[in-house]
């Protein structure tokens, strides 16, 4: 007789995913809502789940926060937040987005194209072209909505949109909603994207990244760039994780390679470095333009709100009058990377801001959160669908705003959860 | 000893390893039943799955078979339990006709429908095959191994042929290794079984390797479809 597995008991909430629970085999949409919230509680109940975890203190070096498994309140050491610059409870962030909350209440009340644009709005659009050295730059509600309105307000049905296998899901969705046909190329990959193009014909974009949310790495930019413009290509740069961090003055990777003249399309966010909210597209006047009658995300958003809009401003303005923010969060980078690579901790490709742990162990991952969060140090697993199977790991952001004593302490909680759970030898 | 009671089949297996390989989804649904939707690891991409068993016990005797597949989005009933994944084979080879003609006849897998031959290389950390066809190359597959675990697994089987929609629940149980290092690799030649995959780009790195070993297929009673999982 056969062995039947009837009962879920036995089945481990890790050998499912998403993609597990897209479709059910019902008319009704509501039916796959059940088996869905069955995995989701069992995931909650067996410490699957460390996300979304209430923080009440700014993402600081030392935080409060709830913590889902047993709602207790406690204090961490964080090690996970994208502040890179420690703008985002400057104090002179803090009273930017204060005097703005006077001047203009909290909302913009208002599509952009209509009553949603006001002064401040303009101010900080002028102040990003200027600082990336381009003729226009728009602002957009979030930096999600950024891809997705750059790409689908510009590329049609039957164009081609050619991305990094690891580019973040607001270009994919952009390229999804453009009705572009979509093909990925193998990460950093110079001669796959050589290999994907010369199957293309018409209108091509080709979407990469400067630094790689996941794995901290950096794109090849003059590689990449000689093959696209090869076959006549336009480029997008997704600076979220570089923007105001690489580059002499903080322009990017596109300024650490200095090619920035070459990449047609500059994306960047205000919720990395600069410590906010939104996004921005810098390029031609003739492309702002186009993008403002196209760009439907954004025409049909409610315009960033004038407080977030007053602080990312002046977010900007420090992060251009203060170079040495940069100089600290490269050193505390330096300084981390020592004591980790002192340790053996496994760091995979990273080279950035953002490093990796790797534990590549993804039954275990959620356990050694847990063990981590009790030892006081908040780090975020990741694990698949979000990475490959087996390269679960903790991602560390590094901030200016860490001591070298927070990092010291940091790596020395790490490599001691690490030894006592075998993971590190 | 395999089984054949209340319509629960069993097959023992030494080896049985898969490979799932990207490729165009505008080719997956060339060949889908319409209401079969196709697993995009990236949009555009969808699933070829290239899977070789080695049975040493089955109610057909010792026999080896080279599948092909696409991964489909799973049936998910409420109440009931969630397979891992779901499959869709359009064209299976093996290498007897009695293991054949069993497969025809009691799960309607559609099937090249000459003998063909798999060679299997075991060496250190990873597993070959080379699938034949009167000394015709048509797969070359590699496999690399990861940490091994016991595992029961529960996957989904959707099948069509002239006579109607099917599907079958297919339990998988054994020491189970599975990795996303992309050591692996697959030729694929120019051959009657794997005509249907000419035109088609399919990377020849395995996104994920899969590897059993010394384990149980159990395929559970074959349901009639009235339509094949609905959106």
């Amino acid at each position: 007789m056969a062995t039947r597995v009837e009962a879920q008991t036995s089945m481990s909430v890790s050998d499912y995913d998403y993609s597990s629970f897209f479709y059910s085999s019902s008319d009704d949409p509501f039916a796959i809502l059940e088996p869905y919230n069955e995995w989701y509680t069992r995931a909650l109940q067996q410490g699957y789940y460390l996300f979304s975890q209430p923080m009440s203190t700014p993402p600081r070096g030392k935080i409060d926060l709830t913590e889902g498994l047993h709602h207790q309140h406690i204090k961490l050491l964080n090690l996970s937040s994208y502040n890179y610059l420690g703008l985002s409870y400057r104090p002179e962030v803090i009273a930017a987005a204060k005097a703005a909350l006077d001047q203009y209440g909290l909302g913009a009340a208002g599509s952009p194209i209509l009553s949603g644009t006001m002064d401040i709005h303009v101010q900080l659009e002028e102040a990003l072209a200027k600082f990336k050295g381009k003729e226009a730059a728009m602002v957009f509600p979030t930096g999600y909505s950024t891809n997705v309105g750059m790409i689908s307000g510009l590329m049609r049905p039957g164009d081609w949109v050619i991305a990094d296998q690891n580019a973040h899901a607001s270009i994919v969705d952009g390229a999804i909603l453009s009705k572009a046909n979509v093909r990925f190329f193998r990460h950093n990959n110079p001669a796959d994207l050589e290999k994907k193009l010369k199957q293309t014909t018409g209108k091509k974009l080709v979407a990469i990244e400067g630094v790689y949310s996941m794995d901290g790495d950096v794109c090849p930019l003059p590689e990449l760039l000689a093959v696209a413009k090869k076959y006549g290509a336009r480029v997008l740069l997704d600076e979220a994780h570089s923007a105001f961090v690489y580059g002499a003055n903080g322009r990017g990777v596109a300024e650490h390679y200095g090619l920035e003249d070459e990449v047609d399309i500059h994306i960047g966010t205000f919720s990395k470095a600069l410590g906010g909210q939104g996004g921005y597209v810098a390029g031609t006047r003739n492309l702002y333009n186009y993008l403002k009658g196209f760009a439907r995300s954004r025409v049909f958003s409610c315009t960033l709100s004038p407080v977030v809009a007053a602080g990312v401003l002046k977010s900007l303005e420090i992060a251009q009058k203060e170079p040495q923010l940069r100089e600290q969060l490269w050193k505390n980078v330096a300084h981390i990377r020592s004591r980790l690579e002192d340790e053996g901790v496994d760091v995979g490709e990273s080279t950035s801001q953002v490093i990796p742990i790797m534990v590549r162990n993804d039954r275990r991952i959620f356990e050694l959160g847990h063990k981590l969060l009790r030892a006081g140090l908040y780090l975020q697993p990741i694990i698949y669908p979000a990475v490959a199977k087996h390269r679960s790991r903790f991602r560390v952001s590094i901030s200016a705003s860490h001591t070298f004593e927070q990092l010291d302490e940091g790596v020395a909680t790490l490599v001691r959860v690490l030894r006592e759970e075998g993971i590190l030898v | 000893m395999s089984s054949n009671k209340d319509g629960f089949v069993q097959y023992h297996f030494r080896d049985a390893i898969g490979g799932f390989f990207e490729f165009p989804t505008e080719n997956a649904r060339a060949i889908l039943p319409p209401d079969l939707q196709p697993i995009e690891p990236h949009h555009g991409s969808s699933v070829l799955s290239v899977m070789a068993f080695d049975f040493h016990d089955s109610p057909v005797g010792e026999y080896g078979e080279l599948i092909l597949s696409i991964l489909v989005a799973p049936r998910i009933d409420p109440g009931q339990p969630w397979p891992r994944s779901a499959f869709y084979p359009f064209r299976l080879g093996t290498t007897t006709r009695e293991s054949r003609e069993h497969a025809i006849e009691r799960w309607h897998l559609p099937h090249y429908m000459q003998d063909i031959s798999i060679a299997w290389e075991r060496g250190d950390g990873h597993i070959r095959i080379a699938a034949t066809d009167r000394g015709q190359p048509i797969v070359d597959m590699t496999i690399t191994e990861h940490e091994w675990s016991p595992v029961e697994h529960r996957y989904q089987a959707f099948m069509n042929d002239e006579d109607g929609a099917y599907t079958s629940t297919i339990i998988m149980a054994g020491q189970f290794s599975e990795n996303e290092e992309e050591r692996g690799g697959i030729v694929i030649h120019s051959q009657a079984m794997t005509d249907l995959l000419e035109d088609w780009e399919v990377d020849v790195t395995p996104f994920r390797e899969l590897w059993m070993k010394n384990g149980l297929q159990t395929f559970h009673p074959l349901q009639q479809l009235a339509s094949y999982a609905r959106r």
